[in-house]
């Protein structure tokens, strides 16, 4: 007992010598912030010069891994992205990331991309949080079914199982229109087509360029069926931190002249050509 | 210098340090940040009550029943490689290597999709309770090995005893040696209980129905309904709520039979 006021005393001590030491610590840390702001000039990118892209690979065909380009990537959202760091004399690079990542805004709010370019629909939602481009692609929803089935549409899927991917436009689509249908939720289309093809589930409610490669799937011809599309009026866009208006405004301009000079078109039909 | 005041301005140099170290870290981090990407209170709002009532109540009965089946058909394979017949040795010796050696995720997907794709056949509980078999399968490799463990650390005098008093060898293993081998085990057995609890987060790849989700996916879901990363956080701690409390618990009830034992 007779050695706590010794004790209090090499305390206070102590308490003192950490808030000096700390103050001088803080003084640091603001100088090296700020130089890291000045780092990118207009653009706030993390690395001056290049554009670091997040996308959740492989989701075809819009991403997918191809060890021949420079990126190591190819697809639809990979072409506009080199499109547009083109049009803005950026380098590009490309990481494959987690879509939990990319949707929670994390992986540009830590600074690990610029921007996420990962068929990722523009919700009001998302829009509070983090910051779009102007739609680059209207995302229709559609519903894929075994060739053999009953289902004609979303009308006959009562007490019938549909998949949807868990996060998508259309989880939220099923959840709003096919109420009385058991909807079940999977990770990615990888685990949601399996289970069709076991039989697990009756339909799958996503993005119409996906069902239509599941339709078309040589592996599995004449198995699989798109019975019905849906406008759902949502557009992809390109996200990037909300606060880095300075990107955001000049990838906006980059995409208008991309639309303006056919470019845009040109890589569009060279996905979704409808012939 | 006395001895005692040297030892008190050492100690009191090591709780400095850890102060600045803990000063620094809290006034070096953007605060703001943090609460708008990790905490932010309505996103906590709107996650209540089915954080609980459905995700955190599904997590603890995947758990449970994974735990439960894993034990039981752990115990089978303990005796099983103890037995003298070198067959059922053998089998039990190729199930535990095989199914410790595969990642969990795997037998999952083989549960729910390769075993409906193969025989037309779905398991009880569908795809969810696909997934509990696989868990169960997994589960059930790593405890033999830690039962087996704990029997062959009962002391062979014990079964001697039991043995020289006309016990046959049932009766000795049911009476003498089990209940000595479970006190043995029970601490690396809570280890596999911790590690279950967040392995049914994987159960999500067989896909959910909206009451079936668990803690983690029902923490991706709110990812994309709020579009900020406090989901997973509120997830995590309701993870540690359940988590803590049932290791203390089972370090408790150790502490009081050991004490009883002696």
């Amino acid at each position: 007992m007779l050695i706590r006021p010794t004790h209090r005393a090499t305390f206070a001590a102590a308490v003192l010598s950490a808030l000096a030491l700390t103050a001088t610590a803080c003084g640091g840390d603001d100088s090296s912030s700020a130089k890291d702001t000045s780092a990118g000039p207009d653009l706030g990118l993390i690395s001056a010069g290049t554009l670091s892209v997040c996308s959740d690979v492989p989701y075809p065909p819009f991403e997918d891994f191809d060890k021949t380009a420079p990126t190591g990537f190819k697809g639809f959202d990979v072409d506009i992205v080199n499109a547009i760091a083109a049009e803005l004399d950026l380098k590009v690079t490309i990481k494959d990331s987690s879509f939990d990542a990319l949707q929670s805004g994390l992986a540009l709010n830590s600074n690990q991309c610029d921007m996420a370019a990962s068929a990722m629909t523009i919700t009001p939602e998302r829009e509070e949080k983090i910051g779009f481009s102007d739609g680059y692609y209207s995302s229709e929803q559609s519903l894929l079914v075994p060739s053999d089935s009953t289902i004609a549409g979303i009308g006959d899927l009562a007490g019938k199982k549909v998949g949807v991917q868990k996060g998508t436009t259309g989880e939220s689509y099923a959840n709003e229109n096919a109420s009385d249908a058991d909807i079940v939720v999977f990770p990615s289309d990888g685990e949601m087509y399996a289970a069709i093809k076991a039989g697990q589930i009756d339909a799958i409610l996503q993005d119409l360029p996906v069902n239509l490669d599941h339709q078309n799937d040589p592996k599995a011809a004449g198995q699989f069926k798109v019975v019905e599309t849906y406008d759902t009026g949502e557009e992809y866009g390109l996200a990037m931190k909300k606060t880095n208006t300075g990107l955001i405004e000049a990838v906006d301009k980059a995409l208008t002249t991309l639309k303006d000079n056919g470019e845009y078109q040109k890589i569009y039909d060279s996905y979704f050509a409808t012939n | 210098m006395k001895r005692s005041t040297r030892r008190h301005l050492r100690d009191g140099g090591l709780y400095a340090v850890l102060l600045v170290v803990v000063v620094t870290i809290g006034l070096s981090a953007d605060w703001h940040a943090i609460r708008v990407n990790f905490f932010d209170s309505d996103t906590i709002k709107a996650l209540w009550p089915d954080i609980v009532t459905i995700a955190a109540v599904n997590t603890i009965k995947y758990t449970v029943l994974s735990f439960a089946g894993g034990l039981a058909l752990a115990l089978v394979l303990a005796l099983m490689k103890l037995s003298p017949l070198r067959l059922y040795r053998w089998l039990a010796t190729a199930y535990i290597e095989f199914f410790r050696g595969l990642p969990a995720l795997v037998v999952i997907l083989l549960m729910a999709f390769g075993v409906p794709l193969a025989f037309q056949w779905t398991p009880p509980g569908g795809n969810v309770g696909a997934g509990i078999i696989a868990l169960i399968m997994v589960s059930s490799a790593y405890m033999a090995e830690t039962l087996r463990a704990g029997i062959q650390a009962v002391p062979k005098g014990q079964t001697e005893a039991a043995a020289s008093l006309g016990m046959g060898s049932f009766w000795t293993l049911v009476s003498i040696t089990l209940p000595q081998a479970i006190r043995i085990v029970i601490p690396p057995l809570t280890n596999e209980f911790v590690l279950l609890i967040k392995d049914t987060s994987l159960l999500s790849v067989g896909g959910f129905l909206f009451s079936q989700q668990e803690l983690t996916s029902f923490g991706q879901s709110g990812l994309t309904s709020y579009a900020n990363a406090t989901p997973l956080i509120a997830v995590a701690v309701v993870y540690l709520v359940i988590a803590v409390p049932s290791t203390r618990l089972v370090a408790y009830l150790e502490s009081r039979q050991q004490k009883a034992a002696r």
